[in-house]
């Protein structure tokens, strides 16, 4: 017992140590993150001091981008399933081992998630209300507590499978399925529900017409089946080039063939969407809003436009065997993000209020405080994937291992060892 | 490790703590979050009256504190047998907005930045639809020809969807029909303020401000005792007042006679006159389901 | 800078743990990186602590509203009103200037509107349309100028005018006996306190009894600065 504890913090330690070596690469990267970081941090704190008027919202547009990336991100963390589908269900060896990196992933952007939904509180002090048992969580009456169990546990779902995964591959002993695959299954079905969790979280306001329509459910999960697998696609290619990882293309490939499928149904909804809208000539005033304007308020029209356009160009590349060529991939990737990005967060979250429930129009623009708060989460979660992928990465390949436990870790005996062991 | 490297990571590190640090520092000027009293008070629907009776001396304190004034702040439980509803005559109405201003007097909301629980429309003659009212009319005097005009405030909806989406149960409907907030327990996330269809809540985006000499002493717990940053706050239909009998601040204050209230529970009411006589009410949005008791009505 | 050579950076490392062979001054230029992070890190605290950027925009002060608009007072103030509040009452002292016994006579221009004598030239007859209210005697007693007097010619003292209302306007009569129309304050709960109920005259004008226009008071403000919509349908000045 006291053995594998023991065993089991030394693989921590070294977890930990390995995260803070690497080459020069690796510094500059991680340093340029913590700068970010460090902005945000103190544009936090400038938040907590004087309140929400720091941002660009107000009682009119009382949500902004805060929520826009989370609702984006949560996507992403729900799309993490996507590779686990073909692995588990399939059989598809290809991505076998991609699955944890995905699932790192997903991890990273629940951690994301928890933390744009923090800064978006007017009193995180409180946050213990939330607690069961200490407060007093309004379940299953409100779809926000729904949400705070549903990330909460598919973070824990993630960080078990990775965590356990890993550590077998660090023992060098084959996992026993009843550790994981049951996760691994109820994660599947988890990660539908948190993004249908979350669609709910704006389908469940009556007072709203522009969410409470039973398609943006469905949107919501082919969207986030697009950008997420996307990202991924993305990210692989990275570790691949940094560190000695090896990725085959043909893997890159089929999840090119998930990004695909996703998009079509995602275009497929959207034209669905703005038909409903505008053929009947009845469209409510959010819509009017976000894609033509409104009494000669159209702050969101390019954007939405932009996205659109994003859309639709990536979806014809996913189409085309163009796009089999890495290159062209990548650009239809970048695109398939940006363009939902975009539709997420300035297209869903901020027309819905834009006209008041009262017809009061105030546009909203993020103001630079809000703005540096956001990128300092993206960096934290940008940080937090890349230590995930450092200690993963040399675990998967064997270099971190129990057995060489008693040699220096993998660059760790002093610096110049350090620099040269770069994954 | 060489001392040469050493010395370079412990650089690294001290400057990254330093910049760490240093990003903190705006902490400095938090006051509002610092009292351990504060910060673990219990629900209200858990303080026994023992509690209750620190809180509120706490409260009185504190408003003494910071507005030189001792407020009397109470508890004050809904009555047995009553139901509130509001009635509004939209044929009265001239638009004159005095109700807005008495109860930003009566509730002590902030006046910078500004805080107004009740919204007045100006209305073109034939439409109830809230997309065609103006909100910002200024002409010389009201009412204009071919206007009608329509305060809007919180409905205290039978089925309030504020009430049902918040995840810490801290605004609920008590017995009279009352949705009211507890500013100690919101967390500030504003779900309820996206889920009200009549755009009633409000938000401390930041530290309210109410000048000395306008601060009204008669407080209640549930009402209109001073709010923080960062939490809700809505139209409690002057709990202060109705709860202790009285009639609420708008109502007083219109010149047109149109605000009536009353109990619906009480046949001989003015409210239950008016919704078994007029002919015509309306409930704003009806079709939502979130059956107001802020009725609308015209006659002659 | 100190340079490294390859096999320092390999030493003792078993199978599987040699590097890619990697240029020679990666470990200068690590040096490089981390010396840069220490000056940005170094500047970012001093740029903190200077509070160089997002400070919260001071906020303008609305102006407090004008007391006026707080003011619960009633438009016009009624005989009953004046007779409470002990004030001047001249202008009910008819036989002040008529003639007891002699009832004043009515003048009429070739239109039927009544000529309105110059000492009452501060009364507006606007009561009822299409002038089918020019008579002072529809509501007035001839005889009795300081009575009023119904149509069925009930006799009625001014503290009781709102009867004198009722005779014509039943059905806002019975609303105002409720308390459904007209103003009233004080206490919804009757076993709580007493109610206060207006006079027909406390808003309208007997002679002009459509309610008077006024100015409102200031609209509401924005949070920010932003632009907002004024509504075409409802701007039709
Ligand atoms: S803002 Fe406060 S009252 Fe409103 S839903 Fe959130 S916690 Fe509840
Ligand atoms: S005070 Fe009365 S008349 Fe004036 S806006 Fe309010 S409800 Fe209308």
């Amino acid at each position: 017992m006291t053995r594998a504890l023991r065993d089991y913090l030394v693989f921590l330690r070294r977890c930990g140590r390995i995260a803070f070596v690497g080459d020069w690469r690796y510094y500059l990267w991680m340093g340029v993150l913590t700068v970010f970081c460090l902005l945000g941090l103190n544009a936090y704190a400038k938040q907590l001091v004087n309140g929400l008027i720091t941002t660009g919202m107000s009682d009119q547009v009382s949500w902004g981008v805060y929520i826009a990336n989370f609702t984006f991100l949560v996507g992403v963390a729900a799309a993490a399933v996507m590779m686990v589908i073909p692995v588990y269900i399939y059989d598809n060896e290809e991505l076998h081992d991609l699955v944890i990196f995905g699932e790192l992933l997903a991890v990273a952007a629940i951690l994301m998630c928890l933390a744009f939904v923090t800064v978006d509180l007017g009193r995180p002090d409180r946050f213990w209300h939330l607690i069961p048992g200490l407060g007093q969580l309004n379940f299953p009456a409100s779809m926000l507590s729904w949400d705070v169990i549903v990330l909460n546990g598919y973070l824990l779902l993630n960080v078990h499978i990775c965590g356990y995964l890993l550590y077998c591959r660090y023992r060098d002993m084959k996992p026993s399925q009843w550790f994981y695959i049951p996760f691994v299954f109820v994660a599947i079905g988890w990660a539908v529900s948190i993004h249908t969790v979350t669609a709910f979280l704006y389908v469940g306001l009556g007072g709203r017409p522009f969410w409470n329509s039973s398609i943006v459910g469905p949107r919501f999960i082919a969207s986030a089946f697009t950008a997420g697998p996307a990202l991924i696609i993305l990210a692989l290619q990275i570790i691949r080039r940094v560190t000695e990882y090896h990725i085959t293309d043909r893997a890159l490939l089929t999840l090119r063939g998930i990004v695909q499928v996703s998009m079509l149904i995602n275009v497929f909804l959207l034209v669905n969407e703005v038909f409903k809208e505008f053929y009947t000539g009845n469209s409510v005033a959010s819509s009017q809003y976000l894609y033509v304007g409104l009494h000669g308020y159209h702050a969101l029209v390019p954007w939405i436009w932009t996205a659109i356009t994003f859309n639709l160009v990536a979806m014809f590349l996913l189409v085309l065997p163009l796009s089999r060529s890495l290159k062209w991939l990548n650009l239809t990737c970048v695109l398939c993000i940006v363009g939902i990005w975009i539709e997420k967060g300035m297209g869903l979250v901020i027309p819905g209020f834009i006209p008041t429930p009262l017809g009061q129009i105030v546009e909203y623009r993020p103001s630079l405080n809000e703005t540096l708060i956001c990128v300092g989460i993206w960096a934290f979660g940008l940080l937090s994937y890349t230590v995930f992928l450092r200690m993963s990465v040399p675990i998967l390949q064997g270099r971190l291992a129990k057995t060489n436990e008693s040699l220096p870790d993998p660059g760790m005996d002093g610096a110049p060892a350090s620099l040269a062991a770069k994954p | 490790m060489d001392r040469r490297s050493f010395l370079r990571t412990s650089a690294v590190l001290a400057s990254g703590l330093a910049a760490l640090a240093a990003s903190l520092s705006p902490l400095r000027k938090l006051d509002d979050y610092v009292s351990l009293e504060r910060f673990v008070q219990k629900y209200y629907k858990e303080l026994t009256p023992e509690e209750m009776k620190q809180v509120l001396k706490r409260i009185e304190n504190e408003v003494e504190r910071q507005y030189g004034i001792r407020p009397h702040v109470r508890d004050l439980k809904p009555m047995d047998g009553v139901e509130y509803v509001y009635a509004l005559n939209l044929t009265r109405c001239i638009g004159c907005r005095k109700c807005v201003h008495a109860c930003v007097q009566e509730n002590n909301l902030s006046r910078t930045p500004e805080i107004q629980y009740i919204r007045v429309l100006k209305m073109p003659h034939g439409s109830l639809d809230v997309e065609k009212g103006e909100h910002n009319y200024a002409p010389e005097s009201v009412p204009e020809k071919g206007f009608f005009y329509m305060p809007v405030q919180c409905q205290q909806c039978k089925n309030p969807p504020c009430v049902k989406v918040c995840p810490v149960h801290a605004t609920w409907q008590e017995t009279d029909g009352i949705t009211v907030v507890d500013y100690d327990w919101c967390i500030g996330c504003r779900y309820c303020e996206a889920a009200c269809p009549y755009w009633a809540r409000r938000f401390n985006f930041t530290q309210p401000s109410i000048p000395k000499e306008r601060i009204n002493p008669d407080m209640a717990y549930l009402g209109n005792r001073p709010r923080r940053q960062g939490v809700m706050e809505k139209c409690h239909f002057c709990i202060q007042r109705t709860r202790v009998g009285r009639y609420p601040a708008c109502l007083e204050v219109c010149p047109a006679g149109a605000r009536k209230f009353g109990n619906i529970l009480d046949p001989n009411s003015e409210v239950s006159y008016i919704l078994r006589t007029k002919r015509v009410f309306i409930q704003l949005k009806e079709e939502l389901g979130t059956s107001p008791r802020f009725f609308y009505y015209f006659d002659t | 800078m100190d340079q490294p050579s390859a096999e320092d950076d390999q030493r003792g490392l078993p199978t599987g743990y040699q590097q890619r062979p990697h240029r020679m001054n990666s470990r200068f230029k690590a040096t490089l990186v981390l010396r840069g992070l220490v000056v940005l890190f170094v500047g970012l605290a001093a740029a903190f602590l200077l509070n160089l950027w997002g400070r919260p925009a001071p906020l303008h002060p609305i102006p407090l509203v004008d007391p006026a608009f707080l003011d619960t007072a009633t438009v016009r103030r009624s005989y009953a009103d004046l007779v409470r509040a002990k004030e001047d009452l001249s202008d009910f002292d008819c036989y002040a200037c008529h003639e007891k016994n002699k009832p004043p006579v009515l003048r009429y221009d070739e239109h039927q509107n009544l000529l309105i004598p110059r000492e009452h030239s501060d009364i507006v007859m606007g009561h009822g349309q299409h002038g089918r209210n020019n008579n002072c005697f529809n509501c007035h007693n001839e005889t009795n100028l300081e009575l009023l007097q119904t149509r069925d010619g009930r006799q009625v003292k001014f503290a009781d005018s709102s009867q004198l209302c009722g005779s014509c306007h039943g059905p806002t009569y019975e609303d105002w006996e409720v308390g459904a129309h007209g103003r009233i304050s004080g206490y919804w709960n009757r076993s709580r306190g007493p109610i206060k109920r207006q006079d027909c005259v406390n808003c309208h004008n007997p002679h002009a009894p459509p309610f008077p226009s006024r100015p409102p008071a200031p609209g509401p403000h924005l949070l920010h600065e932003l632009a907002e919509a004024p509504v075409p349908a409802a701007t039709a000045h």
